[in-house]
């Protein structure tokens, strides 16, 4: 008799993973025993790119299911240095979802990128890096990486640049992203307070008529605040984001890396 | 003997044939613990209740009150251990009435399991029974298929597994007042810290002969940290589309109005000033 | 509670997946057993509960008793055979204000099986109820999944038996002394608390004879060697 709490989660997994799809047209009494290789290891990443620099951003806590694997297992990756501590790197990756998938993900692009340095004799440009990232995913459109990468650096004017990708590829470059488990609880805070989203000046107009506030550059302390304030909120109501909060702030000088502590409940 | 509606039986089934999930209860994946000590009982619980991954409450009441003498913690599904217990209270106080006696921790657990019994595990409530009556001091847990076990020391929810490692390394025979609410919380804290499914507070409930103490919040190691931005809007910052105004003196018409004292303390909705 | 989607509905919404229904019980994967001797009869049982790996009770206590000296060990669902219990108990009780005279043990062997029987669809329960009396003395009788009834000299059960039939065939004797039957009983629930994963903790027996009911209870941190209570 199969037997262990309904409410236990260590065999059972909670109610919300991935392969919680309803078994249609299955036939009688039939079960499908298959060998799964994806599990959701939770966290939450998080990017903004602002006028001369970029800032990424992702909960240190690695789960599955009700359990903490780790409370410090980063997310963030520098790409592309010539030495094992990475620094000189120029670019930065952020993975969440199936961790194992994001590690595997992160050395393949890291070679690619140092071979290019290599062969180039300089470092690969963000806009090249994202599109041999987008290359690398697609490639296995069929058995993808179970991971939502964002890609952050600098581009060739020296602004910040924000890419986000979906599992299979497909991939855009944002001012700002968030990304994983506690995506749909940070990004309405980031359309409102990065883009100025659903915010009019008061008394411009009437109805649909008002102005919308005028969208403005913001400071590297500015973000920093978002970011701290947005994975504050989100480890109050998310039980898969805390532990700690690991910052990259990416500028012309170099990457600079930021450790926070957050809640561990 | 209340009973439960079906009549939307047919329609769910028909949808779940086509592919529709059930509906998720609030559960409130959790740890609670009980554990005896010479002169009575204490019971505690955390407060997180979840939907899923998200935290649905903060700060819920886990403690269920069935009469002044007897306390039950709950987990599993939310309106599950809360409609039980009241069901259970209410026919323990009748009882109490029309026999003119305190009533018994055995008489809450048989009554508790015979209705989850019935229901077959449907009805999903875990609960830590708790209490002192004329016969001593008692401690039961009760499973949602119907089953109980009497122990010195027992854990439930999510948590159990955390909670029962403090309890078989710390316990020992013959605890003070003191020592058994310490080693309490301390499971509790095991489970807001290692399981997911519980977090926020501790509660604690001491049950004697003489009066129960609840503790409400008894610990608080999850505060919410400062706000480092300011989040306040200048007025006139959201659209108006279009503007219809229903006077206080008016309402009544369009809805029933209770007047509500103002929210005070820790209920208060964050806001920023 | 989880609401999963595993498993579905069929037309006329009967639920088809069996796992679920019963997902989550507390089990008594269990070694028990209940043997007669010279003067009356033992039963023995370890005392492990378990929920999938987890064991929710280390000191269960699955000798139940029904009446002053007729008892049963219980192994399945937890929830289940204590049901079963409690209202045989309470029949018992009933049977004998009634009747002015305690009830025998095939009496309350009966009662068992009908339940046990009638509700062979609902229940996993398998019983073993042994007793004394002043007419037959000490008996056992042994009731299995589909709610059929067995009267046997001596009777193992739950899911620790399967590693003693060979033991208890080699060493249970008609007829044995009092000590001689409690050896026999703690030497096989040794065994069974050995091989069995779902079995362990420490070993209960409870002796009928005339004189009533004994407890015996056996530590392993004492090698089960020496008697408490």
């Amino acid at each position: 008799m199969a037997a262990m709490f309904s409410q236990n989660p260590l065999m059972n997994g909670p109610n919300y993973s991935v392969n919680d799809a309803p078994r249609i047209g299955a036939p009688e009494g039939a079960r499908e025993h298959r060998f799964d290789p994806y599990t959701d290891n939770g966290g939450s990443t998080l990017a903004i790119a602002g006028a001369d620099f970029a800032i990424m951003a992702g909960d240190t806590r690695l789960t599955s299911g009700y359990s903490i694997n780790s409370r410090f297992h980063p997310k963030l990756f520098k790409i592309g240095g010539t030495t094992a501590d990475q620094k000189d790197a120029t670019i930065v990756l952020s993975v969440v979802g199936f961790a194992a998938d994001g590690e595997a993900l992160k050395e393949r692009l890291d070679a690619i990128c140092k071979m290019y340095r290599y062969r180039h004799g300089k470092p690969m440009s963000v806009k090249a890096c994202a599109q041999r990232l987008s290359t690398i995913l697609y490639g296995k459109r069929f058995f993808p990486y179970y991971a939502y990468a964002i890609l952050a650096g600098l581009d060739e004017e020296g602004k910040g640049a924000v890419y986000s990708y979906d599992p299979v590829g497909s991939y855009e470059r944002e001012q700002c992203r968030a990304g994983g488990a506690a995506a749909s609880l940070i990004m309405p805070f980031l359309d409102n307070q990065v883009n100025f989203k659903n915010q009019y000046i008061p008394n411009s107009g009437e109805g649909h008529a008002l102005v919308e506030r005028e969208r403005r550059p913001l400071t590297r302390r500015e973000v920093e605040i978002l970011v701290k304030d947005a994975f504050d909120g989100a480890v109050e109501r998310h039980i898969e984001v805390g532990d700690g909060l690991q910052m990259m702030i990416i500028t012309k000088s170099g990457i600079e890396e930021v450790l926070l502590p957050l809640k561990k409940d | 003997m209340p009973g439960f509606d079906f009549s939307n039986y047919n329609r769910n089934a028909a949808l779940h044939a086509r592919g529709m999930p059930l509906p998720k209860a609030t559960s409130t994946g959790t740890t609670i613990v009980g554990c005896l000590y010479d002169g009575g009982v204490v019971i505690a619980a955390d407060t997180r209740a979840t939907s899923g991954p998200i935290v649905a409450d903060k700060n819920c009441e886990k403690l269920h009150y069935i009469s002044s003498n007897i306390w039950c913690a709950g987990a599993g599904t939310a309106a599950d251990t809360e409609f039980t217990t009241a069901l259970v209270s209410s026919q323990l106080e009748l009882h109490s009435l029309s026999t003119g006696r305190k009533p018994r921790v055995v008489t809450c657990m048989t009554l508790l399991k015979q209705h989850l019994f019935r229901h077959q595990g449907y009805i999903g409530a875990y609960l830590v029974v708790a209490g002192v009556d004329p016969t001593g001091t008692h401690l039961f847990t009760v499973h949602a298929h119907g089953s109980t076990d009497k122990l010195p020391y027992v854990t439930m929810g999510s948590g159990s597994l955390a909670a029962m490692s403090v309890f078989e390394t710390q316990w020992k025979p013959q605890l003070t007042r003191d020592e058994a609410v310490k080693l309490c919380a301390d499971a509790i804290e095991a489970g807001i810290w290692n399981d997911l499914g519980s977090g926020s507070n501790v509660d604690v409930a001491v049950i004697t002969a003489e009066k129960t103490t609840l503790l409400r919040n008894y610990l608080r190691p999850n505060e919410r940290s400062q706000k480092l931005g300011r989040y306040v809007f200048p007025k006139g910052t959201t659209a108006v589309l279009n503007e219809k105004i229903i006077r206080k003196e008016d309402l009544s018409k369009f809805v029933t109005v209770h007047d509500l004292p103002t929210e005070t303390g820790d209920d208060k909705m964050e806001i920023d000033a | 509670m989880e609401f999963g989607n595993s498993g579905f509905l069929n037309e006329d919404g009967i639920h088809l997946d069996m796992d679920r229904l019963k997902k989550g019980e507390v089990n008594l994967g269990t070694s028990i057993m209940a043997v007669t001797f010279k003067d009356g009869v033992i039963l023995g049982a370890d005392s492990r509960t378990t929920t999938g790996a987890y064991i929710a009770n280390r000191v269960t206590d699955k000798l139940t008793q029904v009446h002053d000296t007729i008892w049963c060990c219980r192994s399945g669902s937890a929830a289940d055979t204590q049901a079963v219990a409690d209202i045989v108990k309470y029949q018992l009780e009933l049977f004998h204000m009634m009747n002015g005279k305690p009830p025998t043990t095939q009496t309350a062997a009966a009662i068992f099986q009908e339940i046990c029987y009638a509700n062979k669809d609902m229940l996993s329960a398998g019983l073993i109820i042994a007793g004394w009396d002043e007419r037959h003395g000490g008996q056992v009788y042994s009731i299995p999944l589909g709610g059929s009834l067995h009267k046997q000299p001596y009777a193992i059960g739950g899911s620790g038996s399967t590693y003693i039939y060979g033991y208890c065939d080699a060493n249970w004797r008609e007829g044995m002394e009092e000590e001689d039957a409690v050896n026999f009983v703690k030497g096989a629930l040794r065994e069974a608390i050995k091989w069995d994963g779902s079995s362990g903790g420490v070993i209960r027996m409870v002796v009928l004879t005339a004189k009533g009911a004994d407890r015996h209870l056996y530590l392993p941190d004492t090698d089960y060697k020496v008697r408490h209570a």
